[in-house]
């Protein structure tokens, strides 16, 4: 039952978050919503809120304080999701990296699917890496709604989801 | 019992470009009240300048504080520094800066009409403007290299040419531009909806902006006189062709009239630069190490910028401070929510054109 992944497709949402950009990205990514790039027709619509979004779109170094909105809102979008860093300071800290109050680069805090370098992002990136990210919906959407055995179900759904692949990768890295 | 309610907006909110949080104490619909958190992307960058880059690369860490008025950035820092070198720039650097800031002011303007659009819910002129503003931006990225964070000045001068070609799509560009401007203050002016949104809401009075220090397009659409570049002479503005564009009743539709004139402003500025570009060198070596005290203080597309460089003959400066002109505008803005409908409030927000990477740093 491959229901819901057609939809998912046709219209993925886009939650934006800033995270301590320059605003560079951020006008790049008004700019590649805008009619020149239009990024609408993939029927991607920027929205405000998490709990209708599919793909996330991170600009900026995480700062110390906006840590924890970040998680936050990467926690309250449903799975399937897919995460976009945008820029080269989302993807590693950039220009910003070792400075103080800055965690240098999201995947410290939420598993990243695509990078997208430069700085600032140019729009034609942004749509590359937003098309890239829409084949990574579809795949993880596939695999929520594959069936599957009710006995060892647990761990099968554990390997698909990327909140538990998560804590699996952060526990192996203590180890 | 409690007669007013909390309402927070942000940090994180579809009006929002970056995260910045409101409180706003209301009395059924009308705001009585304001608290901003401003500091959700502070990052450090002026520790960082005195402890990790060298003076040489400061110019391009500066640039990184705000996307929007990047330019106005590095160039502050640069001047700055070159008055501690004993530098002064030949006529061709100067024109060529000025037209590079001028082009950011336009493109970082109709940014500003576009979202105030959109926050009022005329999402279609939004998208307009944006298509209108693609024409800057392919001038900014055929004369830099980049559209957005274009590393185009250094200390001793700049680092690309004008060539005859990139002067004739300018003044391509611009003559697009300039019919589309006409059509827009046209369209801001008489359209009813647009006036229901922006025509008398969120006034700053001119007493009001005197007292709480308004300035850039928030103190001069209330008609107070306050332009870095008609009293700075570290570039050669009045040559160029510049006027000061004054409003009087000081609403949200002031505020956008102003951004408007001041485009029209610009496009004729940089049609001058253009035809008028001195001859000389694009490039200069300039030689020693900072030491002493300077001060700049550059016409940001939000207001002043002002600029404080200290070294001591080292590589590393002692210090670099930066205030920018949203941060020395928030009590006038608080100002102006106080009275004024919560429906309205991302509107007139958007109308300051609040530039928060540029508050926290």
């Amino acid at each position: 039952m491959k229901f819901f992944t057609p939809f998912r497709k046709k219209s993925p949402w886009i939650l934006h978050y800033n995270a301590g950009s320059c605003n560079g990205c951020d006008i790049e990514i008004l700019a590649a919503l805008g009619p020149k790039f239009d990024l609408e027709r993939f029927g991607a619509i920027n929205t405000g809120n998490p709990k209708q979004s599919d793909i996330f779109l991170v600009t900026g170094p995480v700062t110390y304080r906006s840590r924890e909105r970040l998680v936050e809102l990467y926690t309250q979008i449903p799975e399937p999701k897919v995460v976009v860093a945008v820029g080269s300071c989302t993807d590693t800290g950039g220009v910003f990296r070792g400075m103080l109050n800055v965690e240098d680069g999201i995947d410290r805090y939420i598993p990243v699917d695509v990078y997208i370098p430069g700085c600032a992002a140019s729009p034609q990136l942004i749509i590359d890496g937003l098309v890239k990210a829409l084949e990574i919906l579809e795949t993880k959407s596939k695999a929520i709604e594959k069936p599957f055995k009710l006995f060892g179900a647990v761990q099968m759904i554990g390997t698909k989801l990327s909140r538990l692949n998560m804590a699996q990768r952060v526990r192996h890295d203590e180890n | 019992m409690k007669k007013t309610v909390q309402i927070p907006l942000g940090s994180q909110h579809i009006s929002l470009l970056e995260p910045i949080r409101f409180k706003f104490e209301c009395e059924n619909e009308k705001i009585i009240g304001v608290d901003a958190d401003v500091g959700f992307v502070h990052r450090g960058v002026e520790l960082a300048c005195t402890r990790k880059f060298e003076f040489k690369q400061v110019g391009y860490v500066v640039a990184r504080v705000c996307g929007l008025c990047a330019i106005t950035h590095s160039l502050s820092y640069t001047l700055a520094v070159e008055k501690l070198l004993g530098y002064e720039a030949n006529d061709r650097i100067k024109y060529l800066r000025m037209l590079m800031v001028e082009l950011d002011r336009i493109h970082s303007h109709m940014l500003c009409l576009a979202h105030t659009a959109e926050n009022a819910g005329f999402e279609a002129l939004f998208m307009q403007i944006m298509a209108q503003r693609e024409p800057v931006m392919d001038i900014q990225e055929a004369i830099s290299g980049n559209r957005v964070q274009f590393d185009y000045i250094s200390i001793g001068g700049v680092n690309r040419d004008l060539t005859p070609d990139l002067s004739a799509l300018i003044h391509k560009n611009l003559a697009a531009l300039s019919e589309k401007v006409d059509a827009l203050m046209m369209l801001f002016d008489t359209n009813w909806s647009l006036s229901l949104k922006y025509k008398g809401i969120g006034v700053l009075s001119l007493e009001n902006a005197y007292t709480y220090n308004a300035l850039g397009p928030l103190a001069r659409a209330a008609g107070l006189a306050s332009d870095v570049r008609s009293e700075s002479s570290d570039l050669p503005y009045e040559a160029v062709g510049y006027t000061m564009v004054l409003e009087s009743s000081g609403d949200i539709h002031a505020r956008n009239f102003v951004r408007l004139r001041e485009i029209v402003n610009s496009i004729a500025m940089c049609r001058n630069i253009v035809d008028n570009l001195p001859v000389g060198e694009i490039q200069e070596k300039v030689k020693g190490k900072p030491k002493g005290e300077a001060v700049v203080r550059v016409e940001a597309p939000r207001g002043e910028l002002f600029y404080l460089v200290r070294g001591s003959g080292q590589n590393i400066l002692e210090r670099v401070r930066i205030k920018t002109p949203t941060f020395s505008g928030i009590p006038a803005m608080m100002e102006v929510f106080k009275g004024s409908q919560y429906a309205d409030a991302p509107a007139i927000l958007a109308s300051f054109d609040p530039c928060m990477s540029c508050t926290a740093k």
